[in-house]
């Protein structure tokens, strides 16, 4: 019950936002902070929750509406739950009713996503997390304010961003979708997520529908070469809605190869490895280097985001329990540091109009609450011992020398001493030096914005000094999937 | 030789025709009540009275369902299949009566609501078509009623239209007799089920393609299409609503039948390769055709190009699956569309003409709840959750595929990622900030198209989580 709740609620308070008057910017954002975060405290205690399943088609193929909270799902919901709920925290957006409303929208469909136990359930919520984050984008993205201040009206404002994500992730949801149909037929049931004991698809066309799930998973993701509507998207949105997106959004890919991928499609999976090796090894080192040169703040973390989630890629496919508990922890972290680094930004764009590194400068003299927010987000994003970040990294890369892709794991040695480089020089340019003359002075982070990042730094520490809970909650679900793979390397007893 | 009517007409026969009968004769009873009606009851009287006899109908012919009855010695067939269009011919009818009501001068109210009806029964007589005869008389006259409601507004584009439907059409028409006229030669019989029996033969595929060929014309497919967005910008909006519906349902259902029950099973296969092809090259066409349209009816036009793709794709391969299927997207068009149109009225000021996308700009800041039913069905319109369009789309992708058909599939694919570029040029322009002096909102007459926005968006979502898919519907022929 826990976990429909979860998914209606939200949805259906962001609809009813939009019954309230129209200046009443103050009462929904108190509304949607405090919704926030009872669903924050629900999910939390709602880890062994039963499932609630409906029947929807029993033709052509059984599908239901079947939700619940499983290992791996529960912890991403927990990590959704918590970046909604500071990104509300943290909202200053001009129109806070409709803003608050559609991230209200954006956070049930989300958790749709990751808590669906029905590949076809899985699917409707993928492409329905779409439709708000393209509002937002119209309606909030730098074109939409830019135009704001200009008074221009919607003629000043061109939005390619906008399309670009639509059209990208389209195209992904719509191969989702075809390989959903086609799956359905094949197996008779959509109704699979997170069932033990699995037979996996033994079909001709097999790895064809792993193919069209895959690519939907890439884009997602994003994974070089399909990446390359991700840094425009993040540059445009509003920091709040870039916290989530780039938290949870990007990890549904990611999940549904642990989802879907590894249980159903064990051989396919083990003949695809090769192919994403090599794409998650070129944007882990591809998106180090951009983030090392780039001078747009946003655009640093969106390419650090990049690598990092190459990183995790790999770590999937490489069919080991060690790295593969790696990669769940470094989701739940990467989802932490990135929100905590995208709000952080956010702050500083606020207090300085611009986000240009070159420009920015001497920040920590008066504002040394800021200072210290960025300083945590960097930290664990570099992979600090004693953070999140670090405890992920570790897990991954053990676990591939332990499979045998020892190789892998030296080339991936690279980005991750590159990430200190570039998240160093983020944090050295905008908070060190002499303050630009031509930019404003602001005071120092509220308490509201301060409160904000704490949930987040707070899931940093803990997490760093005590992965278990991460790793070993989602042991059961991913032991299953991984016992199926043949010739598995698993070097975690 | 099988005379049509050797024997004489039996009291099943009646039954079976009765609800059609029924939406006829309301016509003639809205006719008449209209000579005597107090001006200010008028309008409402005719429609009332039009919807009245619509909705008995309708539940005539519900009452048929599962009570397969072949009347008129196979030249009429009632039972699952044709109850189902009827149905959505029916339900399409009313709800763009509904529409109708502010519409035009008092005294063409009654004129248009009776000529609304006769399409209708054009339209039920075509979904229980047995022979080639009932299925020629059914389109006619679905097609003469429409000839005139598209002339029915004194604007000058209006008459346009409603010529080049006219000439248009009939040729189509001329097209499809001709074919008949070969099947006949070919066969000996005008009857569906003699065909079915046929020695395939060169007289008999040139006749079937003849006739596909004019099917293809009344649906608008590719590359028979030209007609349609002129037609549909110049006709008046509630028309051109009941036009993108009934006459898809009509059409469909003679398709749906022709292809199931009337082809030889060796040759069938092949013979209907074109049609899939043309449906493929509609869904890719009408997408990208309505890409450049800034008129909304113009822009509904072409998009109802591909959606009919969609659902002859369905019946591709001739499964039982794909046939409910296509009914369950039609049906979920209908509801769509209509809606689409709905609110389409409720921003124009007469009624007839419809908006062009720049009045949709800023939309949902000055009426948000109309921008969000709009984009409601869009989304739909476009297949994405949580809308009818949705599960209808992916449950035809696994009919498609089941049959064997993926390059279809991709191809529906393909069209869909087209499609949504369409569809949320439209979401965009309403979320986006306008500068409120620079457009006119202009409003409509009536406040009841709410009521069909309304029903609509309830039909949409209710039809993504649970889909009525009806078993024991496959056309049959004797």
């Amino acid at each position: 019950m826990a976990a429909t709740l979860c998914i209606l609620v939200p949805i259906l308070a962001g609809l009813a936002l939009y019954a309230l008057p129209k200046k009443s910017d103050r009462i929904a954002k108190i509304i949607g902070i405090v919704l926030s975060g009872l669903i924050v405290l629900y999910v939390a205690i709602s880890a062994h929750d039963a499932d609630v399943s409906v029947r929807w088609l029993s033709r052509p193929f059984v599908a239901t509406f079947h939700v619940g909270f499983s290992g791996i799902s529960y912890w991403i919901a927990l990590l959704l739950a918590v970046t909604t709920f500071t990104s509300l925290i943290a909202l200053t957006a001009a129109r806070a009713r409709d803003f608050v409303a559609q991230m209200l929208i954006l956070e049930g469909a989300m958790m749709g996503v990751f808590l669906a136990k029905d590949v076809l359930l899985f699917a409707l919520f993928w492409d329905l997390m779409l439709v708000p984050v393209f509002l937002l984008m119209v309606g909030w993205g730098v074109a939409s304010r830019r135009a704001d201040a200009m008074n221009l009206g919607a003629r000043g404002t061109h939005q390619t961003a906008a399309w670009r994500y639509l059209i990208y992730n389209m195209v992904g949801g719509l191969s989702l979708l075809l390989a959903t149909a086609a799956f359905g037929v094949a197996y008779g049931t959509t109704d699979v997520i997170g069932v033990a004991g699995l037979t996996p698809l033994g079909e001709v066309w097999a790895p064809w529908i792993l193919a069209g799930f895959a690519f939907a998973f890439l884009i997602k993701t994003p994974v070089w070469p399909l990446h390359t509507w991700m840094p425009e998207t993040y540059a445009e949105l509003p920091p709040e809605v870039v916290a989530v997106v780039s938290a949870v959004q990007s990890k549904a890919g990611l999940y549904g190869f642990i989802a879907i991928g590894l249980p159903l499609f064990a051989n396919e999976m083990h003949r695809f490895a090769p192919v994403m090796f090599v794409l998650g090894l070129v944007a882990l080192v591809y998106g180090a280097l951009i983030a090392l040169v780039q001078t747009d703040a946003k655009k640093i973390v969106a390419y650090s985001s990049l690598s990092h989630l190459g990183l995790i890629l790999i770590g999937i496919f490489s069919f080991n329990t060690l790295a593969l508990r790696g990669a769940l922890v470094y989701i739940i972290a990467h989802g932490l540091f990135s929100a905590a680094l995208f709000l952080t930004l956010g702050y500083i764009e606020r207090r300085e109009e611009t986000r240009e590194i070159n420009r920015l400068g001497g920040l920590a003299a008066d504002n040394p609450r800021l200072a210290g927010g960025l300083m945590l987000a960097a930290l664990a994003a570099l992979g600090l011992p004693g953070l999140a970040g670090f405890a992920g990294e570790l897990l991954i890369m053990s676990g591939l020398f332990a499979a045998g892709y020892w190789w892998a794991a030296l080339i991936a040695l690279v980005p991750i001493v590159l990430a200190a480089a570039y998240m160093l020089r983020l944090f050295q340019m905008t908070m060190n030096g002499p303050h630009n003359a031509d930019l404003p002075k602001r005071r120092d982070l509220s308490w509201g914005e301060g409160l904000a990042l704490a949930p987040l730094i707070i899931g940093l520490v803990l997490l760093g000094i005590n992965p278990g809970p991460v790793a070993s909650a989602a042991t059961n679900a991913l032991h299953a999937a991984v016992a199926l793979v043949p010739a598995v390397k698993d070097a975690s007893r | 030789m099988n005379p049509i009517f050797a024997n004489a007409v039996t009291a099943p026969d009646v039954a079976a025709l009765l609800p059609t009968f029924l939406v006829a004769g309301t016509a003639l009873v809205v006719l008449f009540f209209d000579f005597f009606a107090p001006k200010s009851i008028r309008r409402s009287l005719a429609v009332a009275l039009a919807i009245l006899g619509l909705v008995v109908a309708g539940v005539l012919t519900a009452q048929q369902y599962g009570h397969p009855v072949i009347a008129f010695s196979g030249a009429y067939i009632v039972g699952g299949f044709s109850v189902i269009f009827s149905e959505i011919a029916i339900v399409a009818t009313i709800v763009s009566l509904l529409l109708t009501l502010g519409v035009g001068r008092d005294d063409q109210v009654a004129g248009t609501s009776a000529l609304v009806l006769w399409s209708t029964t054009g339209a039920m007589l075509m979904a229980g078509a047995g022979n080639l005869m009932m299925i020629f008389l059914g389109l006619e006259l679905l097609s003469l009623g429409l000839y005139c409601l598209c002339g029915m507004s004194l604007r000058s584009t209006a008459r346009e239209a409603a010529l080049k439907y006219l000439i248009l059409s009939s040729m189509a028409s001329g097209f499809m007799l001709y074919g008949m006229a070969l099947l006949f030669g070919a066969t000996g019989s005008v009857s569906l089920a003699a065909l079915a029996s046929a020695h395939p033969g060169a007289l008999f595929a040139t006749g079937v393609g003849l006739f596909l060929i004019g099917i293809a014309f009344k649906l608008s497919l590719v590359p028979f299409h030209l007609w349609t967005p002129d037609v549909y910008e110049g006709a008046p909006l509630t028309v051109t609503a009941y036009m993108s519906i009934v006459t898809k349902a009509g059409v469909l259902a003679v398709l749906a039948r022709f292809a199931y029950a009337a082809l030889p099973a060796e040759s069938a296969t092949a013979l209907l390769v074109p049609m899939w092809v043309i449906a493929a090259i509609s869904m890719i066409v009408g997408n990208l055709a309505a890409l450049a349209q800034t008129d909304m009816k113009r822009l509904l036009a072409y998009s109802g190009i591909a959606q009919v793709g969609y659902i002859v794709a369905a019946f591709a391969g001739r499964t039982d699956y794909g046939l409910r299927y296509a009914m369950l997207y039609l049906a979920v068009y209908l509801f769509m569309n209509l809606g689409a149109f709905a609110v389409l009225a409720l921003m124009s000021r007469d009624g007839e003409t419809g908006p062009r996308l720049a009045s949709f700009t800023g939309l949902a800041y000055r009426r948000p709840w109309l921008a969000g039913a709009m984009t409601f069905f869009l989304l739909s319109l476009a297949g994405l959750p949580p809308t009818g369009g949705f599960t209808a789309k992916i449950l035809i992708l696994a009919a498609t595929t089941n049959a064997g058909y993926v390059w279809l599939a991709l191809v529906l694919i393909l069209g869909t990622a087209i499609s949504v570029y369409v569809y949320f040029k439209i979401v965009r322009i309403m979320f986006v900030r306008a500068d409120e002096a620079h457009v006119r909102d202009e409003r409509g007459p009536i406040f009841i198209p709410w009521i069909g926005v309304a029903v609509c968006a309830a039909a949409v979502l209710v039809l993504c989580f649970y889909p009525l898919t009806p078993s024991d519907v496959l056309p049959v022929v004797k």
